[in-house]
């Protein structure tokens, strides 16, 4: 996560944190060297058990809340990309980000409740999803299937993942984080096949972001 | 064939069978946390001793109920029970009551629960914060109450 390690550096207020949570159930060993790598100096954790999704009912990454130092959400769920990202080379590229997050993230730190970028409580609870119970109970699944696994419980942690993901089967989370543990990962033939149920249902992969209010 | 991207199946099961729990115990698992309870009450709910109530779901009992901040539950002969003249809390009962959702693996005996959704009333309703307990990489546990006086940046990323 460089790029957050560097709008971490440029804000550069001690009175401002940025808590980056990896949501990777490959745990350290996946997350830690990303980190490692990026040198951050902000707050790192790494979530396997999708503690912070679950606490803000996220269900995709990246996603990310605001919240001031009254402990009030200002900001929340949104597709959270620091800068425009470019993969592959200049004849064949794919971009996906924008640049308009991070500008706004620091009028907020400077001016708090005064920044046009802070929602009303309104607005607020209004984007915070609402969850099923079931789906409410597939973080309980989840987290089930995650000690099993850790105690090498093979066929109740698939189990318990399978009954995750059929208690929220609109969870990208639960569904990546499946797949990145596959021979197949997370970037492969299911993951094209759903992203492209998403756009042709004209379903928001990302809730969109919406820097006008 | 390209490389797959993304592909961590060496990481899907890197782990030696260990038992989750001493023999006759059972799990019990709540934010993150896992509590082993070394004994239970007999019976199709999860039984518990009352005064392991609060290391769990932070609830205390008190003459008026189960109490958490300013809410208080009124206890009923569902909730606290006796079994051979020892009294016993039903925490899936408690579950039930509040709406919380959870799932067991009764061969484990493991329990695991849902955040308690009256808990979550003033994210949903009022927009703040929720509560929460997490160790950062340094082994620091980071509490969302630790973050006031601060503004705070709370996002969410992975590898894939």
């Amino acid at each position: 996560m460089p790029v957050w390690q560097q709008v971490y550096e440029e804000i550069n207020d001690p009175d401002f944190v940025i808590l980056c949570v990896a949501e990777d159930t490959g745990g350290e060993a996946v997350a830690g060297p990303i980190f490692d790598a990026a040198k951050a100096t902000y707050i790192q954790i790494v979530d396997a058990d999708h503690i912070i999704s679950s606490a803000f009912n996220f269900v995709n990454v990246p996603s990310a809340a605001w919240i001031d130092e009254e402990g009030r959400i200002v900001r929340i769920d949104e597709g959270t990309y620091a800068k425009i990202h470019e993969l592959g080379n200049k004849e064949q590229s794919i971009k996906f980000g924008n640049d308009v997050y991070t500008p706004a993230l620091r009028d907020w730190v400077e001016k708090g409740a005064k920044s046009e970028f802070v929602q009303s409580v309104e607005t607020v609870t209004g984007n915070i999803r609402e969850l099923s119970f079931d789906q409410q109970k597939a973080d309980a699944a989840f987290r089930l299937a995650n000690l099993f696994r850790e105690h090498g419980l093979t066929e109740k942690a698939e189990e318990y993942w399978n009954l995750t993901q059929t208690l929220n089967p609109e969870s990208i989370n639960f569904f990546r984080q499946n797949l990145t543990l596959s021979e197949e990962g997370s970037a492969g033939q299911s993951f094209m096949e759903r992203r492209g149920e998403y756009e042709s249902q004209k379903k928001d992969y990302y809730r969109p972001l919406d820097m006008d209010s | 064939m390209a490389a797959a991207f993304m592909a961590y199946p060496e990481l899907r099961h890197p782990f030696e069978a260990k038992p989750i729990h001493a023999e006759g115990s059972a799990s019990v698992l709540y934010q993150g946390r896992q509590i082993t309870l070394s004994e239970t009450g007999s019976g199709p709910g999860l039984l518990i001793n009352p005064d392991d109530l609060k290391r769990i779901s932070g609830f205390e009992l008190k003459p008026e109920g189960a109490c958490y901040a300013d809410m208080c539950i009124p206890l009923n002969s569902k909730l606290l029970t006796t079994q051979n003249g020892k009294q016993w809390f039903d925490l899936t009962a408690f579950a039930d009551l509040l709406e919380q959702p959870y799932v067991f693996d009764q061969a484990s005996s493991v329990w695991s629960f849902a955040e308690i959704p009256a808990k979550r009333d003033n994210m949903m309703v009022n927009g703040m914060a929720p509560d929460f307990e997490i160790p950062d990489r340094q082994g620091n546990v980071i509490r969302m109450t630790d973050l006031k006086g601060k503004k705070a940046l709370i996002v969410t990323w992975s590898s894939w």
